[in-house]
């Protein structure tokens, strides 16, 4: 295979890739944020859900939680899979599976806001859900940027996972194309893409940090 | 109590229906995407199935599926699949069959399978400088299959054979496999001799094939377990295939030669 050949069709599958890697940001933060809160609330019942699907997500395998919710509706509901499902399930199990990771990481960027923070805030009035928008989550994004940059670096390896429900994402279509070539090289011009991608992420969040530490 | 709100329960209640009226349709038509031929196969599998020199889905077996589906005035969908999935696919309604060097011997009950359309042989492969002439000098050493093939069946119903190796290993896909053999990491791969004679030429020199083959067997077009209507109709399409010898041009065009027994 030329190639130019070769390149363009990991650039396709890259676009996948990439594709999953911004949904699953997209929507996951703003849902981590809300199974923190779920996780800190000071109803038992609520709480002791959220653990235990925090306790789920991050201890079973996403690949195992792609293949349940992609085949999951056929093998319990008997009901036939639409065609682009395949897609959306990769979507839903990459959510869910970092909603969980980023819930802790926000519970402890939460945690660690000293309690005269929330004190002050009421002191000069704030309500809850101002002193949380205008003084708490903004120290919270700090103190939480760089474990947020280490789950998005996983993100973003992690999307080759989504190929064991044959969605053609980058590594999948680096594999097909190595078989043909009966070669390796396909494979590790994949890992110069991921690689590349990473390295635009991290600098991108370095850039982040230092635009907020403005008390240093 | 959070009220969940007309619009966004309308909307739940709809994507439900759309799943629940998807699946009622596809249990009564005869193809699942109605219209169109959707075939499953692995692309990592030369040259039955695999991604050709201008980036598209090519191969012996997808160039009889175009055929058959044109015949059968249905649009050609090609499916990739990831081989141990094949079932999950097939029973969940993604795809129509499996076409793909699918062997049927050993799993003639688990599918509704078209006649055998081709013969193969599942054979070993070691480097050509191993010294390893038979089967008995693979005693000790370790072998690789691809996960959930016909090669590693072959091997569990040869338990004689098989217990004289140190391992037998499986490998997700053939190129992993063959990289392993050429690195010295396994001794031998069991394979498909059509996809071996493949790897061959393309690195001559490297490998060898072992003379006494592991078994001999046929490959089909799988359909899910029941679907008769749809396999009767690409049974006639491979039959009249056969009959007006584009069946042999296809055969000819990947293979050098007729290796087609459909008609014979």
């Amino acid at each position: 295979m030329e190639w130019t050949m070769i390149l363009t069709k990991l650039g396709e599958g890259m676009l996948v890739s990439i594709e999953i890697f911004a949904w699953t940001l997209l929507l996951s933060l703003p849902l981590g944020l809300l199974v923190a809160f779920g996780r800190m609330s000071g109803n038992v019942f609520l709480r002791g859900f959220v653990k235990f699907y925090i306790s789920v997500m991050r201890g079973t395998p996403l690949m195992l939680q792609l293949m349940v919710f992609y085949y999951g509706p056929f093998l319990l509901f008997h009901v036939s899979l639409p065609g682009g499902y395949r897609f959306i399930a990769v979507l839903i199990g990459f959510l869910f599976n970092y909603a969980a990771y980023f819930a802790e990481i926000d519970r402890s960027g939460m945690e660690s806001i000293p309690k005269g923070q929330y004190e002050a805030a009421a002191i000069l009035g704030y309500s809850k859900a101002q002193a949380f928008r205008k003084i708490i989550l903004p120290q919270m994004v700090r103190r939480t940027l760089p474990a947020v940059t280490n789950e998005m670096i996983t993100l973003v390896k992690d999307t080759s996972l989504a190929q064991v429900i044959s969605v053609s994402e980058m590594f999948l279509a680096a594999s097909a194309i190595a078989a043909k070539e009966a070669s390796m090289l396909p494979l590790f011009a994949a890992g110069i893409f991921y690689y590349v991608f990473n390295y635009l992420v991290a600098l991108s969040m370095e850039w982040a940090e230092r635009k907020l530490s403005y008390y240093r | 109590m959070i009220s969940i709100g007309w619009k966004r329960a309308a909307w739940i209640l709809t994507v439900c229906l759309i799943l629940f009226l998807g699946g009622c349709t596809s249990k009564k038509a005869e193809t699942v995407v109605p219209g169109k031929f959707t075939v499953g196969f692995d692309q990592e599998f030369p040259p039955m199935g695999f991604i050709g020199e201008d980036g598209e889905f090519t191969g012996f077996d997808l160039d009889l599926a175009a055929e058959a589906a044109r015949r059968l005035d249905l649009e050609l969908q090609l499916q990739p699949i990831k081989w141990d999935s094949k079932d999950m696919e097939l029973s969940a309604g993604n795809i129509d069959c499996i076409w793909n060097g699918f062997t049927i011997n050993g799993l003639e009950d688990k599918y509704t399978w078209t006649e055998p359309y081709m013969a193969n042989r599942q054979v070993f492969v070691v480097n050509s400088d191993s010294g390893i002439d038979s089967p008995a000098d693979l005693k000790g050493k370790t072998v690789a299959v691809q996960v959930d093939s016909s090669a590693e069946t072959a091997l569990k119903d040869n338990p004689d054979l098989t217990d004289s190796f140190q391992d037998v290993i499986t490998a997700s896909d053939y190129n992993s496999a063959l990289m392993d053999l050429k690195a010295g990491g396994v001794d031998a791969v069991a394979m498909d001799e059509v996809v071996a004679d493949y790897r061959m030429e393309q690195e001559k020199n490297q490998f060898a094939v072992l003379k006494e083959k592991l078994t001999k067997e046929e490959y089909g077009v799988g359909f899910r377990l029941g679907n008769a209507a749809l396999r009767d109709k690409v049974q006639n399409a491979l039959e009249d295939m056969a009959k007006d010898g584009s069946l042999k041009t296809i055969s000819e065009k990947w293979f050098g030669k007729d290796i087609t027994v459909i008609g014979k």
